[in-house]
């Protein structure tokens, strides 16, 4: 049976009337159409899918709508305001971080839940967080470069 | 060379549209009425279909068609015409589509595709090539020769065997002969997925007005175009491909591989588009794989080191239909010898039908297979001859003056394998390695690569540019951009050809075949050449049309004129100039009467000369080629037999670094994958033929704690191909990195490894056993 679910997701309160079971990345990517949110595996190893719910980095592939009700959900369009881009998305951008991309939203969004949170986290804490993603094209170098020169953008910003 | 934008670090034009989550992948497209579907798998990786049940599931909610392979009569492949879009009467292999359900959504598609019953015969089930060969084995295509195929192609009638290629040069296996010592060995490149992290999709839509549409996460949408035309009878231009973002590709998305099943299911809801997506564990099983390649090799050389003959027998397992594996096949013979000189070869490739899914390329073709056995044989030999395998391996480089196995000579602009070699010696192996710990062996092991690129003679890249009204340029392409970062290459190339800053070139931002200028396919490191090449002589077409219409406004020859990015003018008195913004779109005169012809312009480019092989793989059939050399530092922990590597120097002989930025992040990226390959990453079969670890967390992909520290650095001996001097170097760096590896496990341990991935269990065994 569906249900009604409520959620703020990038800021606008949003109703959605689906099956509770049915999986955050669904109804991000297919009921609310925003397609930035990638599907890359069967099983929540790949990291591409994850968005950032109440300030955490989640996965959507395995988060059933139900548990968000309430939530307030951050996916990659929700970052950059209007042609500002978040210093996030600015230095993986520049860092070579993006090849084909496909990976590139999951890894922004976890650095999001990262360093909005703690900014000043550790080269271990960022490592920790950066292994949760499959990349495929970068040997990872620039990933972790995009990542630290972030950290120093959001540390100096005022 | 110093050149003004090219040889510069310039942002991607489509890294803010990806970092934004605004780029477009084949899963991303919403069409009006569109339909989904699910693709049934065989429980068997080798029988005959007795019966197929569908009724279940067209009672399903939301089912719209059921769809098997009955009734389909044709087949389609490029190189070898073996291919059915869905099965007839057999199954080939354990990923193959079987039947499918077309659905109002991709829940109800799947709910319902469980419910097809199917009766099969099970039939023998080869995995290992060295078993499909056997005399009794039975036939996997019993039609193999009839099919339609490439005249190059050789297959071998009532065998398993799909083609034979068979290159000789010099006297052939008769040259060991004159070598007074030779050593032999066996070696395994089993089978690997390119997983990129985007799956396979394909969107097709059979329309009332008898045109096809079709969106693919291919990199072939021309080839895609003209194979669905012939299969469905109908004209080519009215047959419309879109190739959009490509979430990595990596060789297994440069083939038709998933277009003509979902186009064979879309054929049955004539007026709606369907789309399919591979799900992971599809991905692996029903796409193309990579690699699987039993190489015996045989070396022989005289005792102060000058190698005289090489003899190598590649057993392909090429998978179910050989239609992509053959010229991954082909390529690994030619390329065997590595980036060295043997006057002798006798060079025998088998394509090799299994009961696999159908391999096909692997950022390149059979180049990293068979060299990972030749690098291994160079230390080998090195050890036999009580040599220094630096200078062995620099007595026999292929450099100027020199001939390869298909009889191509060698030019100085083919690169300096010379210069890479000293430079990894200087970088890697300067300094003592780390003495062995209680915890640790450390070795270091290097490798020599050489690498052609691999295509078709008629193989060429469309360029189209027409400059705007204020100067700014729109070009044009259709080289699918997969993450390499070919639209900056193309970029930076047309500003430099057309004397314009890059932020005033706009590259193509998708590929759609109604509109995209003609390119072959985007594969084998060619598009930096083929496409460099095709820019600079469109470029050089755009600035002569410009300079005909100046030399009407400044009343002069066009010889006298030259042109700066912003003014034709007169060479001899620069103040007599003409704005570029005022002529191109031809130049109008105080009375309004317009003269000369619009600023645009169209042009290819292919290698030049390049040939099919003769009967004997003799042939200009490399043309460009990129020399480089890879080593690795590693570790390997003496409790668990763990091996990190935490180093990996590379450098490549470019001939001309285009950004220098992106071009590392290619050799890094390549050199990853490689590692993957050499240390954790295998298709694992059971002896049913079905797939054990179609998964991320089965199949294990390096992680961000697993890279190691890159050292990268490139050689640049202009190449006169390339635009520039640049040529392809897209693939090359998955070639060195197995060897490189393994010789370091000998430098550390003493224990030979001739088969990859080299787990902790394998190294840990080899190190209790103290022999």
């Amino acid at each position: 049976m569906s249900e009604k679910i409520t959620f703020t997701i990038n800021g606008t309160l949003t109703t959605v009337e689906v099956e509770p079971d049915m999986l955050l990345i669904d109804v991000i990517r297919d009921v609310l159409n925003l397609t930035g949110t990638k599907r890359g595996c069967d099983n929540s190893t790949c990291g591409t899918c994850t968005v950032v719910v109440n300030g955490k980095a989640t996965k959507s592939c395995n988060t059933p709508v139900s548990k968000v009700a309430g939530a307030e959900i951050i996916t990659i369009e929700g970052l950059a305001k209007g042609m500002e881009l978040h210093p996030i998305q600015k230095s993986i951008s520049e860092s070579g971080a993006v090849q084909c991309g496909f990976c590139t939203p999951g890894i922004i969004m976890e650095l999001y839940g990262l360093l909005e949170n703690n900014p000043n986290a550790s080269a271990d804490e960022m490592t920790q967080a950066l292994n949760k993603h499959l990349c495929r094209c970068t040997g990872y170098e620039p990933i972790r470069d995009g990542a630290v020169m972030a950290q120093k953008l959001m540390q100096d910003r005022k | 060379m110093e050149y003004k934008y090219v040889g510069k670090n310039y942002n991607r034009p489509d890294a803010i549209s990806k970092v934004t989550g605004k780029a477009i992948y084949l899963d991303d497209v919403r069409l009006p009425g569109m339909l989904y579907s699910a693709i049934l798998r065989p429980e068997y990786a080798h029988a005959k279909i007795l019966s197929i049940d569908t009724s279940a599931a067209e009672k399903m909610p939301g089912v719209v068609k059921v769809v098997t392979g009955k009734g389909c009569h044709y087949h389609y492949g490029d190189n070898i015409r073996d291919l059915v879009p869905m099965a007839v009467d057999r199954v080939r292999y354990i990923g193959e589509p079987v039947a499918a359900v077309v659905a109002d959504s991709v829940a109800h598609a799947q709910a319902a595709v469980n419910l097809i019953k199917v009766e099969y015969e099970p039939l023998p089930v080869y995995v290992d090539p060295r078993d499909a060969i056997k005399p009794d084995a039975v036939l996997i295509h019993p039609e193999n020769g009839e099919y339609w195929h490439l005249p190059t192609l050789k297959p071998i009638p009532g065998t398993n065997i799909a083609n034979e290629y068979h290159l000789i040069k010099g006297k052939g296996a008769d040259g060991f002969a004159d070598a007074e010592v030779v050593i032999e060995k066996d070696f395994v490149y089993p089978h690997g997925s390119c997983s990129a992290i985007e799956p396979h999709g394909s969107i097709v839509w059979f329309k009332e007005d008898r045109t096809v549409e079709a969106w693919s996460s291919s990199i072939c949408p021309f080839i895609i175009r003209e194979d669905l035309a012939h299969s469905y009878g109908v004209p080519v231009s009215d047959v419309r491909v879109h190739t959009i973002d490509v979430g990595g590709c990596f060789g297994y998305k440069s083939d038709i591989t998933v277009e003509q099943t979902v186009a064979w299911i879309a054929s049955f809801v004539p007026g709606r588009p369907v789309k399919w997506v591979a799900s992971r564990q599809e991905d692996y099983t029903s796409t193309l794989l990579g690699h699987g390649m039993w190489t015996h090799m045989k070396i022989g050389a005289k005792k102060d080191g000058k190698l005289v003959a090489i003899q190598v027998k590649v057993l392909h397992a090429g998978g179910a239909y050989a239609d992509t594996p053959v010229n991954v096949s082909m390529a690994s013979v030619h390329n065997s010898t590595g980036p060295y000189e043997f006057d002798h070869c006798d060079l025998l490739g088998w394509t090799i039908y299994t009961n696999t899914p159908p391999v096909g390329a692997y950022r390149g073709y059979g180049h990293q297979e068979t060299q990972f056995a030749t690098e291994r044989m160079m230390d080998m030999l090195a050890r036999e001859l009580k040599m220094d395998p630096w200078e062995l391996r620099s007595m026999n480089y292929l450099c100027e003056g020199k001939v390869n196995a298909q009889g191509e000579k060698y030019w100085k602009s083919n690169g300096d394998m010379f210069k890479c070699a000293d430079l990894v010696k200087q970088k890697a192996f300067s300094t003592p390695k780390p003495k062995e710990d209680d915890t640790y062996y450390y070795g270091r092991g290097f490798a020599a690569i050489m690498k052609s690129p691999k295509g078709a003679p008629f193989s060429t890249k469309g360029c189209y540019m027409k400059m705007n009204i204020d100067g700014s340029v729109s070009l044009n392409m259709a080289g699918a951009e997969v993450g390499q970062g070919l639209r900056t290459v193309a970029r930076q190339v047309a500003a430099e050809a057309l004397k314009i800053p890059p932020e005033k070139v706009r590259v193509y931002s998708e590929i759609d075949t109604q509109f995209s200028p003609y390119e072959w396919q985007t594969i084998g490191s060619m598009f930096t050449t083929q496409g460099g090449r095709a820019i600079i002589r469109a470029a050089d077409k755009l600035i002569a049309i410009l300079k005909n219409t100046a030399s009407q406004v400044l009343k002069v020859d066009v010889d006298y004129l030259e042109y700066d990015g912003e003014y034709v003018f007169l060479r001899s008195d620069p103040s007599v100039r003409v704005s570029v913004k005022d002529i191109n779109r031809g130049y109008i005169t105080s009375d309004g009467i317009t003269i000369g012809e619009m600023a645009q312009s169209c042009s290819d480019a292919r290698l030049p000369r390049y040939s099919n092989p003769d009967q004997n793989g003799q042939g200009s059939i490399g043309v460009s080629y990129t020399f480089g050399m890879q080593a690795a530092d590693i570790r390997i922990e003496k409790k668990t037999g763990k091996i990190i590597v935490d180093k990996v120097t590379a450098v490549f002989d470019v001939g001309q670094v285009i950004n220098p930025k992106q071009i590392r992040g290619s050799v890094m990226g390549g050199s990853l994958m490689a590692l993957g390959a050499t240390l954790y990453e295998k298709i694992d079969y059971d002896e049913n033929g079905r797939i054990l670890n179609p998964h991320f967390f089965k199949y294990h992909l390096p992680t961000y704690k697993e890279a190691p520290e890159w050292d990268v650095e490139f050689v640049e001996t202009p190449d006169p191909v390339g635009p520039f001097g640049a040529r392809g170097i897209g693939e090359h760096s998955v070639i060195g990195i197995a060897p490189a590896i393994l010789n370091a496990i000998y430098d550390a341990t003493g224990k030979e490894f001739y088969e990859i991935p080299v787990t902790p269990v394998m190294m840990k065994s080899a190190l209790e056993n103290k022999g």
